[in-house]
C-alpha cells in the first residue's frame, strides 16, 4: 500500500530566553508539535483517508520526542518511527536523518518551519535527498487525482500560486492550513501503549554539513566611519542620515523564475554578498 | 463506540485525585485518572508550601524523591499597617532534616510527581481531557463520566470528583447546592526571580533552607492576607482576597500585590526581582460549615472540590488536606469495590474515615476561624492596635517617663476604635477557635 | 523601587502560556451587562479580561483566561456569564504555579 507520512519535530513551544546571556531554557512539559506540524499530521490523515493509503509519522530526535509520535497515533496515524538523534541538529542533518525513514514513502507532509530553528529548509533538503517534488509553505492541499495534489501557496501582495505536484513529493504546510482533529478517548489509550519503531540516526557529536552555533545570534555590527568632523553640522547630519545623496533607484524586473533567480544572484554578487 | 470501562474513574490529577488514584491502583483495581491540562499541574497554582506529614505513610521517604525547592526552616507571621509591621519570627534546625515540616514547591513539578506515583502503581493517566458531566442512571446513581473527546464516555463503579474548587461534578450530582461566593477567596501570585545567593542573603538562609511569611493587614480594606515564600531562585509573593470585599473595594488584584510589595518591610526583600509568572486561582475558605456532602450514590468528593482547604489566618493549607481526603476517598472506593457495593451507604464510610483523621478533625476544631479571621476587627483594627502598642513600648521618649503598658494599650485601643467589650468577646472567640 | 518590578499588564500576562482553544469557554451576554452598574467582573478578574466599552457594554476576550471561576462567582446577574472549562489541553498552562 502506498504511504503518506508526516515528518514532525519535538520542540519547546515556549522556551525561556535569558535576556542578558541569551541562554535558552527548554522544558519537556511545554514541548510538543508546533501548530504547523500538527497541521501536517492532519493533512497526512486527510490524504490517507482520501486515497486509502497507509499513514506514517516520523520524527528525528531523542527518546523524549516520542510524545509527538503518540499524539499523532492518538489522532489516527497508523505507524510511528523515531530516528534517534539529538534535538539540535542543523537542518541539512535533520533532513538526512529523516530521509532513510521516508525512502519508501510517496507523499511527505511537514510543517513549514520549526519553532526553534525556524529556517523552513528541512522540507527542501528532504525533497532533494529523496529526489521528490516539493511544494513549500502551502496553505491548502486539494487531492487532484491518485497521488496528485494541487497545493496552494501564498505569494507577495495577496496573490496565490497553485502547484500541481505528483508523488513522490514533499509538501510543507502553514500552521493555519488545518487544525489537527481531536483524538478519541480510545485512540489516546491505544496510543499510550502502541509500539514505536526506532531507527539509528547520525552519530552523536557529528555535525556534518552545518556548524552548530552555541549561544545567541549576535550579528556583527556594521562599522560606519563618522562623518568628517571638519564639516559643518548640517553636512554631517546629511552624511549620517544618508539623505540627499545620489543612489541607484529601485528597479523592477519581470522575468521567468529561472532568469529571476539568475538576476538576483548576479545582483547579490555585484553587491559583494556571499562568496565569489 | 462502546464506552471505556474501569473499576473507578478519578476526575482531576491534582493532589487529591492523584492520592485517590494511587490508593485504588495499589488495591489492584483499574482506575482512570482524567486531567484537563496537558500535564498534571498545568492548571494549578498555590502559595507555595506543602506540609509533608500526610505523605509519610502514603510515600515513605518521600523527601528523597519529591521535587522540592526549599525546606521551610523559618516561619514568620507578620501583622502590618501601611507604615508599621510586627513580626513573630520562628526558626528551627529540626525542620531542616528528615522528616522535615514543610517544603516550597512549584505545582507544575509537584503534581506530575504525585500523578507519576499513581501511574507507577498502575493508574491510567489521561491528560488533555476535560470531563464535561456525569453519566447517571434513572435512579440518579452515578455510573461514569462524559469527556470532551470523541467517543469519550467512561463508565465505572465509582466516580471520584477531585476536580478542584469549582466543583462542577459535585454540583451536578446535587451534593453542593449552595456554593456561596462569600465563602471563596481569590489568590493571585507573582513568581519573582532573584539570584539564589541574593535570596539566601536577604532571608538569612543557606543551602536548601527556606522561609515562609504569612502576612496580615496588607490587603487594605479587603479581608484577606498575604504570603511570601522562598523558592530556590525565585520568591512566591501573593495575596488572598475575599471575593465580596474585592469587588466592593474597586481595587484590582495586581494592585493589591503591588501595595504589599511596596510596604517598607517587604520592599527590600523583593527589590529588583524580575516577574517570571503571574497567576490566579480560587480558594474555598468556608470551612467546616460550608462543605458539600462528601459522598453520594456512586460518587465521592475530595480535596478543594469538597471545600477542604484550611485557610484561617496563619494557616493556608490545602494540599495536605487534598492528599489526606483523596487517599481516604481512594481507600473507601477500593473497599467498596472489593465488597461489590458502591452505593451511598457503603461510600458514606468515607466521611467516617475523615472524621477519624486530621482532615475533618482540624476543620471541625477551626470551624469558626474563617469568619473570625476575615472580620473587620481582626483584619484592620487589631493590626493597628497591636502595632501602635508595640511602637509606644519601643519608642524611647525620655526625658518623658515611659508610658505604662496598660495606659499605652488603652490609648491604642481608643485610636483603633476597639472597645474592651470587643476585646473580651474576640478573645473568647479566639480561645474557642484556636485554643 | 527598581524599574523592573513595575511591569505593565500586558507584560504581566505575557509571562504565562495560553494555548488558545478554538471556541470561547466563557461567553458574556452583553445585553445583561448594559444594565449592570456594579461591574464586579471588571474589578475582580485577575486577568483583566472584562473591559467596559463606551456604549455601556462589556468587551470580553476569553483567550488569556486563568480559568479560575472568579467572574461567574462575583457576577450578580444570573445568565450574564456562561462558563465552562475549555477543551482539554487548551487554555492556561502554568510552568511554575
Ligand atoms: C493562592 C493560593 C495559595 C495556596 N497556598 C497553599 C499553601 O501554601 N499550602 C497548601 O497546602 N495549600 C495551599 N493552597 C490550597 C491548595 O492549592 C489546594 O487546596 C489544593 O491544590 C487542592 O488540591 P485538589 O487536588 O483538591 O484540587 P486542584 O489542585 O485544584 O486539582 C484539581 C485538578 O482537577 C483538574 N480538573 C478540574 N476539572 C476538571 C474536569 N472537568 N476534567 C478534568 N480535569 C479537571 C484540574 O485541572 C486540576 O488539575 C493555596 C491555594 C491558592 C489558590
Ligand atoms: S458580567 Fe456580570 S458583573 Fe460583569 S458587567 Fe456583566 S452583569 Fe455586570
Ligand atoms: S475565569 Fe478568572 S481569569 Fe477567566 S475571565 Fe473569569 S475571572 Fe477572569
Amino acid at each position: 500500500m502506498p504511504t503518506v507520512a508526516a515528518a514532525v519535530k519535538w520542540v519547546d513551544r515556549r522556551p525561556e530566553v535569558d535576556p542578558l546571556t541569551g541562554a535558552v531554557t527548554t522544558d519537556a512539559r511545554t514541548s510538543g508539535m508546533s501548530e504547523a506540524d500538527r497541521a501536517a499530521v492532519e493533512w497526512a490523515l486527510r490524504l490517507g483517508e482520501r486515497w486509502s493509503w497507509e499513514t506514517l509519522v516520523v520524527t528525528a530526535g531523542p527518546p523524549i520526542a516520542e510524545s509527538v509520535l503518540r499524539d499523532s497515533l492518538a489522532a489516527g496515524v497508523d505507524r510511528a518511527v523515531r530516528v534517534d538523534c539529538r534535538a539540535d541538529l542543523p537542518s541539512p542533518r535533520v533532513a538526512a536523518a529523516l530521509a532513510p525513514a521516508l525512502s519508501a514513502v510517496d507523499v511527505v507532509v511537514c510543517g513549514d518551519w520549526s519553532l526553534d530553528r525556524g529556517s523552513g529548509s528541512v522540507p527542501a533538503f528532504l525533497a532533494a535527498d529523496l529526489g521528490a517534488a516539493q511544494a513549500l509553505g502551502v496553505v491548502a492541499i486539494e487531492p487532484a487525482g491518485p497521488a496528485i495534489v494541487d497545493a496552494e501557496r501564498r505569494l507577495d501582495g495577496g496573490r496565490r500560486e497553485r502547484l500541481r505536484v505528483t508523488a513522490p513529493a514533499v509538501i510543507s504546510v502553514e500552521g493555519a492550513s488545518a487544525r489537527l482533529r481531536r483524538a478519541s478517548l480510545s485512540g489516546v489509550r491505544a496510543a499510550q501503549r502502541a509500539p514505536l519503531t526506532t531507527m539509528a540516526g547520525p552519530e552523536n557529536g557529528d555535525h556534518g554539513g552545518g556548524a552548530l552555533r552555541r549561544g545567541p545570534l549576535r550579528p556583527r555590527p556594521k562599522v560606519l566611519p563618522p562623518p568628517d568632523p571638519s564639516l559643518p553640522p548640517r553636512d554631517r547630519i546629511l552624511a549620517l542620515t544618508g539623505s540627499l545623496v545620489e543612489r541607484t533607484p529601485p528597479q523592477r524586473w519581470a522575468l521567468e523564475p529561472s532568469q529571476a533567480a539568475e538576476r538576483i544572484i548576479d545582483q547579490l554578487r555585484a553587491w559583494g554578498v556571499g562568496a565569489q | 463506540m462502546s464506552p471505556q470501562t474501569f473499576d473507578a474513574v478519578v476526575v482531576g490529577a491534582g493532589p487529591a485525585g492523584s492520592a485517590a488514584a494511587l490508593e485504588i491502583a495499589r488495591a489492584g483495581r483499574s482506575v482512570a485518572l482524567i486531567e484537563r491540562g496537558p500535564f498534571p499541574g498545568a492548571k494549578n497554582m498555590f502559595g507555595g508550601v506543602v506540609y509533608g506529614r500526610i505523605l509519610d505513610t502514603l510515600v515513605p521517604g518521600w523527601w528523597e524523591q519529591a521535587p522540592v525547592q526549599r525546606w521551610v526552616t523559618r516561619r514568620a507571621t507578620m501583622v502590618m499597617t501601611p507604615t508599621q509591621a510586627l513580626t513573630i519570627d520562628y526558626r528551627t534546625d529540626s525542620w531542616s532534616r528528615p522528616p522535615y515540616n514543610g517544603a516550597t514547591v512549584y505545582r507544575a513539578d509537584f503534581d506530575p510527581w504525585l500523578a507519576g506515583l499513581a501511574q507507577d502503581a498502575g493508574a491510567e493517566l489521561i491528560c488533555s481531557t476535560t470531563v464535561t458531566g456525569l453519566i447517571r442512571e434513572a435512579s440518579g446513581r452515578v455510573r461514569g463520566v462524559r469527556t470532551d473527546r470523541p467517543d469519550g464516555e467512561i463508565t465505572a463503579q465509582v466516580v471520584l470528583a477531585c476536580d478542584g474548587v469549582n466543583s462542577f461534578l459535585a454540583k451536578e450530582a446535587g451534593l453542593y447546592p449552595h456554593a456561596d461566593p462569600g465563602h471563596f477567596t481569590l489568590g493571585v501570585k507573582e513568581v519573582l526571580a532573584l539570584p539564589r545567593e541574593e535570596i539566601d542573603t536577604r532571608f538569612g538562609l543557606s543551602g536548601l533552607e527556606g522561609a515562609d511569611f504569612e502576612i496580615m493587614g496588607c490587603t487594605g480594606d479587603i479581608p484577606g492576607g498575604g504570603f511570601l515564600y522562598t523558592n530556590l531562585d525565585t520568591l512566591s509573593v501573593g495575596v488572598v482576597l475575599r471575593l465580596t470585599g474585592l469587588t466592593k473595594s474597586g481595587r484590582r488584584p495586581e494592585e493589591v500585590i503591588a501595595g504589599m510589595k511596596s510596604h517598607p518591610v517587604i520592599a527590600p526583600l523583593v527589590a529588583g526581582a524580575e516577574l517570571k509568572e503571574y497567576s490566579g486561582h480560587l480558594i474555598p475558605e468556608g470551612g467546616y460549615d460550608a462543605m458539600p456532602q462528601l459522598s453520594g450514590d456512586g460518587i465521592l468528593v475530595a480535596g478543594d472540590a469538597a471545600a477542604l482547604t484550611l485557610a484561617a489566618g496563619i494557616w493556608l493549607e490545602g494540599v495536605n488536606f487534598a492528599i489526606g481526603s483523596g487517599a481516604a476517598a481512594g481507600a473507601t472506593a477500593a473497599d467498596a469495590l472489593a465488597k461489590g457495593d458502591t452505593g451511598p451507604a457503603a461510600l458514606s464510610a468515607y466521611r467516617r474515615r475523615l472524621e477519624g483523621n486530621f482532615v475533618l478533625a482540624d476543620h471541625r476544631k477551626l470551624r469558626r476561624a474563617p469568619d473570625f479571621i476575615l472580620s473587620e476587627r481582626v483584619q484592620h483594627r487589631y493590626p493597628a492596635m497591636v502595632c501602635g502598642l508595640v511602637e509606644d513600648l519601643y519608642t524611647v521618649t525620655n526625658p518623658q517617663p515611659k508610658p505604662g503598658g496598660l495606659r499605652a494599650a488603652r490609648r491604642q485601643m481608643r485610636k483603633a476604635g476597639v472597645t474592651l467589650w470587643d476585646l473580651a468577646r474576640d478573645g473568647w472567640t479566639a480561645w474557642r477557635t484556636f485554643g | 523601587m527598581s524599574a523592573l518590578s513595575q511591569v505593565g499588564f500586558e507584560d504581566r500576562m505575557a509571562t504565562v502560556e495560553f494555548r488558545v482553544a478554538p471556541d470561547a469557554h466563557i461567553v458574556v451576554d452583553g445585553d445583561q451587562c448594559r444594565g449592570c452598574t456594579t461591574r464586579e467582573c471588571v474589578t475582580a478578574c485577575p486577568a483583566h479580561l472584562f473591559v467596559p466599552t463606551a456604549d455601556g457594554g462589556i468587551l470580553f476576550n476569553y483567550e488569556e483566561c486563568f480559568e479560575c471561576g472568579t467572574c461567574y462567582m462575583v457576577c450578580n446577574r444570573a445568565g450574564a456569564i456562561s462558563w465552562r472549562y475549555p477543551e482539554g489541553g487548551c487554555g492556561v498552562v502554568f510552568r511554575r504555579g
